[in-house]
């Protein structure tokens, strides 16, 4: 069921107590699409009433023809006010939920992260989403506790803070680029600790070599590293993530340009990945967690969770924190339909405006003997179709403005947004057009009240 | 037998109850052809709003046969100019985007479902007699004569009993002029219409049957035309 229709629903119940039993289990058992077509007809419901109720009996088509094309740049310009409007409210409510999914779905192969503890929200999105961070380390012991564990099926320490010309480069095992990636999209995993894993968007080829700078962004210091050069040895399969813009290098090789220990004793010095020597760990500040079995992620998580270590799971803090934005996406929800209204308001005080124009005209229908009623549902279809076209072109727009939108934010957060509108945005639409037709009999009621005799001397 | 068209007592105001008009008495037998001339301002048109119970009446009666018009309430005023009036303006009036048919049909899209039938074969076949090309897309095209003949099937579509003009040739050139009139007489009195046309024109006076002259809101002459039918 989509949020306005949990919305609706939620409302209804608030409203009139509880709903009979039967009703409840009749809505309930209905397919979800069956009930967002439904949420929606009843939203277009009163436009489609009091459009009959407005017409019955008569024809005003002609007429309303007519008047379009009478003034048709002023009618465009109208109607591009509400599709532009229309657009913008459709097009950021889809928005927000492309970018609810983009980041789940750039969450999903983060089934579980163990960091020290501190903020949950902090430590995902340094590991997940790659945000620049000082975290306190995870010590080797730690490390081989959670490797060793009986349910864990991969346990990848996740070691960042240096970048490459702005491209974070962590510091991981092979396996975690194969959770991450599946198959390669070209070349193969690191073997040595000078080979690295590009992501799908990083602008460099296999074959290429770099330095890495210390540290990322504006304080970045480059030829920190100088004399450890990568080379680029495969390429991942695009993930929708920021991951896409990381470069991934073996672990081992971020500690020993620190200067550190490599993880493992000397004698197995040259060896990359797991198993590490908890002597020679220097550390690491997540360890992404992945369980045999999906249930045993939350014994896992049970059992990590303790003073001197912080277990989540990436998915349930990004949903506590789409729960907070939620009641935001509410608010949005409605400024969006409040400022389609008063936009509309605009248009209809410029119909009452343009109403005038045509007043010669609607005092001859008077003279010929038309009733009210026929003027009053010229004056209102001319409205409603204006509001009508106003808000399907709206639709497009927002087609538009949703693509635009989800490029530019995945180009800024490399988080992959892929926006479209839903029933959601069909319901806000036919929601604001039944409003706005209600608002429509306004300058349809001014138009009846004008002097026949004075508009006829023109 | 067609209705007497009678107006008596009749004080018509404007703005601040300032008089406009004022009408002891007159009587327009029916299917009689009634120019009403005078000076610009003299209440010509506003007798014409008066009879097509468009004008604010303040006090007296224009009858219909034994129907008040100023006794009627708004909506019964409008049903009366649908069935029995058929109004004619200077500048025609019509909706420039709609074809000669759909502009003579006019009144169709606001009549009886079972009269919108009748309404359109009655605009195409006065649009055909004034030859009047009926599908052309848009009458924005036409000439000044041709509009107005697209104003007088408008005004004959619906049968009416009474046909007012407010100076109907005043937009034309006097050829056009000489063949609206013509038309408007003769249609008129095939139908045994009645025809009420406030015009400045002698071009009109002189097809007329009766000649009404108004000056300061009331009517100072009332004479029939030299060379008029003698039932008139």
């Amino acid at each position: 069921m989509s949020p306005t229709a949990g919305w609706w629903r939620m409302n209804r119940l608030q409203a009139r107590g509880p709903m009979p039993e039967t009703i409840t289990d009749l809505w309930n058992d209905l397919p979800v699409l069956a009930q967002d077509a439904l949420v929606f007809a009843l939203y277009l419901l009163p436009a489609v009433l009091v459009g009959i109720v407005v017409v019955a009996g008569y024809r005003p088509w002609p007429l309303v023809r007519a008047m379009l094309g009478r003034y048709r740049w002023t009618n465009l310009l109208f109607i591009a006010l509400i599709a532009v409007s229309v657009g913008i409210g459709v097009g950021l409510t889809a928005q927000e939920r492309g970018l609810r999914k983009g980041t789940a779905r750039a969450a999903e192969k983060f089934d579980l992260v163990v960091t020290a503890p501190g903020s949950e929200v902090t430590m995902m999105m340094a590991a997940v989403y790659l945000q620049p961070v000082d975290a306190p380390l995870l010590s080797g012991e730690v490390y081989n506790e959670i490797a060793g564990h009986d349910y864990v099926s991969l346990a990848a320490p996740i070691a960042f803070g240096d970048s490459y010309q702005g491209a974070p480069v962590v510091g991981t095992t092979a396996q975690f680029i194969y959770h991450l990636s599946g198959e390669l999209a070209s070349g193969r995993a690191f073997a040595t600790s000078l080979e690295a894993v590009i992501g799908a968007a990083v602008p460099l080829e296999e074959g290429d070599a770099f330095e890495a700078a210390h540290g990322v962004g504006a304080s970045a210091e480059e030829g920190a590293h100088a004399g450890h050069a990568y080379t680029v040895v495969g390429r991942m399969q695009p993930t929708g993530s920021p991951w896409d813009r990381a470069i991934l290098v073996p672990v081992e090789a971020v500690w020993e340009v620190h200067g550190l220990a490599s993880g493992h004793a000397p004698e197995r010095a040259g060896q990359l990945g797991p198993p590490f020597d908890a002597e020679y760990f220097p550390g690491t500040p997540a360890i992404l967690v992945r369980a045999e079995e999906l249930w045993a992620n939350y014994a896992l998580h049970s059992e990590f969770t303790r003073a001197d270590l912080m277990a989540f799971f990436p998915g349930t803090v990004l949903a506590q924190l789409h729960s907070l934005l939620g009641d935001v996406r509410q608010v949005m929800s409605i400024m969006a339909i409040v400022t389609q209204v008063l936009v509309t308001a605009g248009v209809l005080a410029g119909l009452v405006i343009l109403t005038k124009l045509f007043s010669r005209r609607l005092a001859l229908l008077r003279a010929l003997g038309a009733p009210r009623r026929f003027v009053f549902s010229v004056v209102w279809t001319y409205a409603a179709a204006l509001i009508g076209t106003g808000a399907v072109l709206g639709l497009g727009v927002g087609v538009v403005a949703t693509a635009a939108i989800s490029r530019a934010v995945s180009a800024r957060t490399d988080i992959l947004v892929q926006s479209s509108l839903g029933w959601t945005e069909l319901q806000l639409v036919a929601g604001f057009v039944s409003l706005t037709v209600l608002l429509a009999l306004a300058p349809a009621f001014i138009a009846l009240y004008r002097p026949v005799v004075a508009d006829l001397s023109g | 037998m067609g209705r007497e068209l009678t107006v008596s007592k009749l004080r018509v105001s404007g703005d601040h109850r300032r008089t406009l008009l004022s009408v002891d008495q007159l009587a327009i037998a029916p299917g009689q052809a009634v120019g009403i001339r005078g000076p610009s301002g003299a209440g010509k048109s506003t007798l014409l709003f008066a009879l097509a119970g468009l004008a604010a009446i303040a006090e007296g009666s224009v009858h219909w046969g034994d129907t008040d018009i100023a006794a009627l309430r708004e909506e019964q005023r409008a049903a009366f100019r649908r069935r029995a009036i058929g109004m004619i303006f200077q500048d025609f009036l019509l909706f420039e985007e709609l074809s000669a048919a759909e502009n003579a049909s006019l009144a169709g899209s606001f009549s009886a479902r079972s009269r919108r039938g009748d309404i359109a074969r009655r605009a195409a076949a006065t649009l055909e007699r004034l030859g009047v090309e009926a599908e052309v897309r848009s009458v924005a095209s036409f000439s000044g004569g041709e509009r107005q003949r697209v104003a007088v099937a408008r005004a004959l579509a619906s049968d009416p009993a009474i046909i007012l003009a407010d100076e109907p040739t005043a937009s034309l050139d006097r050829a056009a002029a000489d063949r609206l009139i013509d038309d408007l007489v003769a249609l008129a009195r095939e139908g045994g219409k009645t025809l009420i046309a406030v015009s400045h024109d002698p071009a009109v006076h002189v097809r007329m049957d009766r000649l009404i002259d108004v000056a300061d809101g009331r009517l100072v002459a009332d004479e029939p035309v030299a060379g008029a039918r003698a039932d008139a």
